[in-house]
């Protein structure tokens, strides 16, 4: 080609080659962001690096994730959270919340969201901000079907699963202790919610 | 260039064709109606206990809420608060979920869903299941998706209605692929990192896991055999699990294993959803997989036909 010559075609600026790529862009992007932001920080050495830039854009478009169900072991725990309340006139009540395998096949899989905050959230010292408002909550509930509370106790249950396997330990027909601990009290003040 | 470097440049062209070369409409739109009656049965089994999960009232009043992540999102508890963003919740899943299930207006009921979805999640992460991520990212990258040929009411009610003599069969155009593409890697991105993460785990690696799971009587849905709950047959069913989370990612892409991978996946899924009482999730993840069916019919649009001339700018042909 001679110096007074023009190219056949202009040539590509990489901004304007970036533009026409973006969809490519931004697969490959949401796949990167989505792996790092979901695997642990010791797996992943760019983790800190790429959720600082992508976590703003996950969190406003709520892509957040987490893949971690009984990872990376499963808990060795059976858990069940119960209520007590004694009312005004002596008398004294037990509602086991998350006694899942002792519902009916509709109501458990209905109530599997009490499961993942009864017995994964607000049984936790971690989580102890929940219980009071729960408290509140149950005393309002029990009122709204005419008891009276006049104490409530937050209960968690427990049994520790064994670590042989076998057809004994079905949680249907296993029998084994359970331990208990009353995580917290409020005993209600007579003009609450009044 | 080295060998190394033009693997690599070949590897990335393939990639970006991959992205960039329009599909068949169809899975697609088999995805979205699936998403939708699912996201209908989501809101529906949420829906009585709204007021205690959700409301100013519940177990999670306003002064003790904790939105999941700090940071702005988007949500209808920007513009309300309350019973009122309930009601906007409920009413923005059921127009969402019938647009996504019919095709009427499908970007919007996409839009809508994922508001609602995203708003419920955002209020009070401690009830969420995996199935709500679904929800969440499948509605997202839906309100960029064509899909208003697939199972739509508005385009059979067109077809019953068409004037005399009007030819009944009409072409479904392709649609730009990269909603598509993005939602099967979002698939392959959980397995291959719950399987890295499981692998970790010293009860995955001795094959005592599903046997300790097995075990938890608040995860029990139906029955479970006798023979499943033994030392030997929790070691199969915890290395199954693990090959099979770690090797979908992979195995996925093989033309010839796709449907074999596909199929061995559902009847895991099966499998969990018959042993674990986990809501929906089976059903939300197994929805992913009709995104890898690569329909064959008379009718079908082939690689290569034309865009329409609104998506053109978009895909481009293969070359």
């Amino acid at each position: 080609m001679g110096a007074n010559e023009t190219p056949p075609f202009p040539p590509r600026r990489p901004a304007a080659s970036l533009l026409r790529h973006w969809q490519t862009i931004l697969v490959a992007a949401y796949a990167l962001a989505a792996f790092s932001w979901t695997m642990p920080a010791w797996l992943c050495p760019p983790k800190a690096i790429v959720d600082r830039v992508s976590g703003p854009a996950l969190r406003f478009f709520g892509l957040w994730q987490s893949w971690d169900m009984f990872s990376p072991d499963p808990r060795r725990d059976d858990i069940r959270v119960e209520v007590r309340f004694v009312s005004h006139d002596g008398g004294s009540h037990r509602l086991m919340l998350t006694a899942m395998n002792g519902m009916s096949y509709g109501e458990r899989v209905q109530k599997e969201r009490w499961r993942k905050f009864f017995n994964d959230h607000l049984r936790l010292d971690d989580e102890s901000h929940l219980w009071q408002p729960f408290a509140e909550f149950m005393v309002r509930a029990l009122r709204a079907e005419g008891q009276d509370p006049a104490s409530i106790e937050l209960v968690r249950w427990w049994r520790a699963a064994e670590p042989r396997v076998s057809p004994a330990l079905r949680p249907d027909v296993r029998d084994a202790p359970w331990s208990s601990y009353t995580f917290h009290r409020w005993q209600v003040p007579p003009e609450f919610g009044r | 260039m080295s060998r190394a470097a033009r693997m690599l440049v070949r590897a990335v062209g393939g990639f970006d064709r991959w992205v960039r070369d329009p599909v068949d409409p169809r899975p697609l739109g088999w995805f979205r109606c699936w998403i939708g009656v699912l996201s209908l049965v989501n809101l529906l089994l949420l829906w009585p206990d709204m007021p205690m999960w959700l409301g100013d009232d519940g177990v999670l009043p306003p002064g003790v809420h904790r939105p999941p992540l700090a940071g702005p999102a988007a949500t209808v508890y920007a513009i309300a608060s309350g019973t009122a963003a309930i009601w906007l919740i409920r009413a923005l899943g059921i127009a969402g979920g019938l647009g996504l299930c019919l095709g009427v207006f499908p970007r919007i009921a996409a839009a809508c869903t994922w508001l609602a979805v995203t708003s419920f999640s955002w209020r009070n992460p401690s009830i969420l299941h995996s199935g709500d991520s679904l929800f969440r990212i499948a509605a997202f990258f839906l309100i960029f998706a064509r899909t208003d040929d697939v199972l739509s009411l508005p385009r059979w009610l067109r077809r019953v209605f068409r004037p005399r003599g009007e030819d009944p069969r009409v072409e479904l155009p392709l649609v730009p692929a990269w909603p598509q593409r993005i939602l099967q890697l979002q698939l392959c991105v959980l397995y291959l990192v719950t399987g890295i993460w499981k692998s970790t785990g010293p009860t995955w690696r001795d094959g005592s896991a599903v046997g300790i799971v097995l075990q938890m009587g608040e995860f029990e849905r139906f029955p479970i055999p006798d023979f499943l709950v033994t030392p030997g047959m929790s070691q199969v069913m915890t290395y199954a699990t693990l090959l099979f989370e770690l090797g979908f990612p992979l195995l996925v892409w093989i033309p010839r294993l796709r449907v074999p991978v596909l199929v061995f996946g559902l009847a895991f899924h099966a499998g969990l959803e018959w042993i674990l009482n986990v809501q929906l999730f089976q059903w939300t993840i197994t929805a992913f997989y009709l995104l890898f069916l690569q329909p064959r019919s008379p009718h079908a649009p082939r690689e290569g036909d034309r865009m329409p001339a609104s998506g053109a700018g978009v895909a481009r042909r293969r070359g």
